[in-house]
């Protein structure tokens, strides 16, 4: 690199007016180019080459409760609209949407509140959000009826968690609901830690009631060839990632195992890579790995993906405008999508 | 002393096989559930399975609240 190289385009300084839409702004932080401003206008640019792509496939990787805090319908609809076409998640947020489908809600609640008070009133919170326990008790009821139906249905077969969702999806009728738009969608869902959550216990119930039948069986294994062939089959990949855990290595995990590595990767995270864990470490750790391109089209964007998520739909969508069609490169078969 | 004979009282309120289900009224009692019978109970009710809740909760408190109401 010659000196001039390091100085060639000057910080254009940020201009706000009243008229400015999401993507005006986007604009002006990418005048700027600098710090979190550079970082999300750049995570904006990618994820419209992504939906640009004809032939790359978009997965989503959630984990963090962004469903309780009110991201259930954004999800719902870029499923819809096919600007994503494979999601991975937390047990957690999918069963954060069937609450809400079978008739929960979540409450706008407070940080700073006693917790053991909120314990006697049997009310949990997700920081600032409150969730009444009978929320979750109603939908372990309905959970046990819907594993005692499938269970017969699969008659000893066991489930991949993407076959599992699509079963729940195809179960529930609230347009609004992730994993019914999934299910009409052929979008697949793949809750690759589905234990660790409410369907986890949920499945404790159904295997302890004395008068069970046959058990639901779901094996997070049989995962692996399906995200993998997606992953294979497709000429690009790319993935939007918020937060990290095992939802960001699943998918990750399914480009390296493919020999292929993202093309595209956008993750919102607020972690650190010093202590090495997975949720935290940079894109290029993960380059060294073979699971992201060296010359992918990559950016990590640190903040609150509450925040950030929404402002590159936002933006993007209007770049888009509304006549943008997309059609997956991959067709939706069978169950699952897959 | 007549606080504490109050919260010595058996229901299923302060049971510990109950979750919430219609507060503070009726409760999800996970053992009846699992034995197949109608999960659903009354807070004020109780039955021969009782067992000792770790902590405290307000169902008993409120169902009765609720009941003097009426
Ligand atoms: S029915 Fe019996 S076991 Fe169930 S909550 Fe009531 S007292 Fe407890």
């Amino acid at each position: 690199m010659e000196r001039d190289d390091f100085i060639r385009e000057p910080v254009k300084h940020i201009r706000i007016d009243g008229k400015l839409t999401v993507d005006q702004l986007i604009q002006q932080f990418r005048n700027s180019g600098s710090f979190g401003a550079g970082r999300l206008s750049a995570a904006c640019d990618i994820y419209e080459r992504m939906l640009r792509d004809e032939k790359c496939t978009v997965f989503l990787a959630l984990a963090g409760a962004v469903v309780p805090a009110g991201m259930r319908s954004l999800i719902a609809d870029l499923i819809r609209e096919r600007r994503i076409d494979v999601v991975v998640s937390t047990g957690a947020n999918m069963v954060h949407d069937a609450i809400e489908a079978v008739g929960g809600h979540h409450y706008k609640g407070h940080w700073f509140v006693d917790d053991y008070v909120l314990y006697k009133y049997h009310i949990y919170r997700i920081y600032d959000v409150f969730v009444p326990e009978e929320d979750f008790t109603k939908l372990d009821y309905k959970l046990v009826e819907i594993y005692d139906e499938i269970a017969t249905e699969s008659n000893g077969k066991s489930l991949s968690s993407n076959e599992f969702t699509w079963e729940l999806g195809r179960r529930l009728s609230d347009s609004d609901s992730i994993l019914r738009a999934a299910y009409e969608a052929g979008v697949p869902i793949f809750l690759p830690a589905v234990r660790d959550s409410e369907f986890g216990f949920a499945y404790w119930l159904h295997a302890s009631r004395k008068t069970s039948g046959k058990l639901l069986l779901v094996d997070a294994f049989k995962d692996l060839p399906e995200i993998v062939s997606i992953c294979k089959r497709s000429p690009r990949n790319g993935m939007m990632v918020i937060g990290g855990g095992v939802p960001r290595n699943t998918v990750q995990s399914a480009a390296l195992a493919s020999k292929k590595g993202m093309d595209y990767a956008v993750i919102m995270t607020m972690d650190r890579p010093e202590i090495g864990g997975l949720s935290g470490s940079t894109l290029e750790e993960t380059v060294s790995w073979g699971k992201v391109k060296s010359a992918a089209n990559k950016i990590m964007v640190i903040g609150d993906a509450m925040i950030v998520f929404p402002i590159i739909v936002a933006s993007v969508l209007e770049r888009l405008g509304e006549d943008f069609k997309r059609a997956p490169y991959l067709k939706p078969k069978g169950i699952g999508g897959i | 002393m007549e606080e504490k004979a109050k919260t010595a009282q058996k229901f299923c309120g302060n049971c510990g096989s109950h979750n919430a289900y219609n507060y503070p009224n009726q409760v999800f009692c996970t053992l009846r559930f699992s034995k197949g019978k109608e999960p659903i109970v009354q807070t004020l009710w109780c039955c021969e399975e009782w067992n000792p809740s770790s902590q405290e909760c307000y169902c008993i408190k409120e169902a009765e609240k609720k009941q003097n109401k009426r």
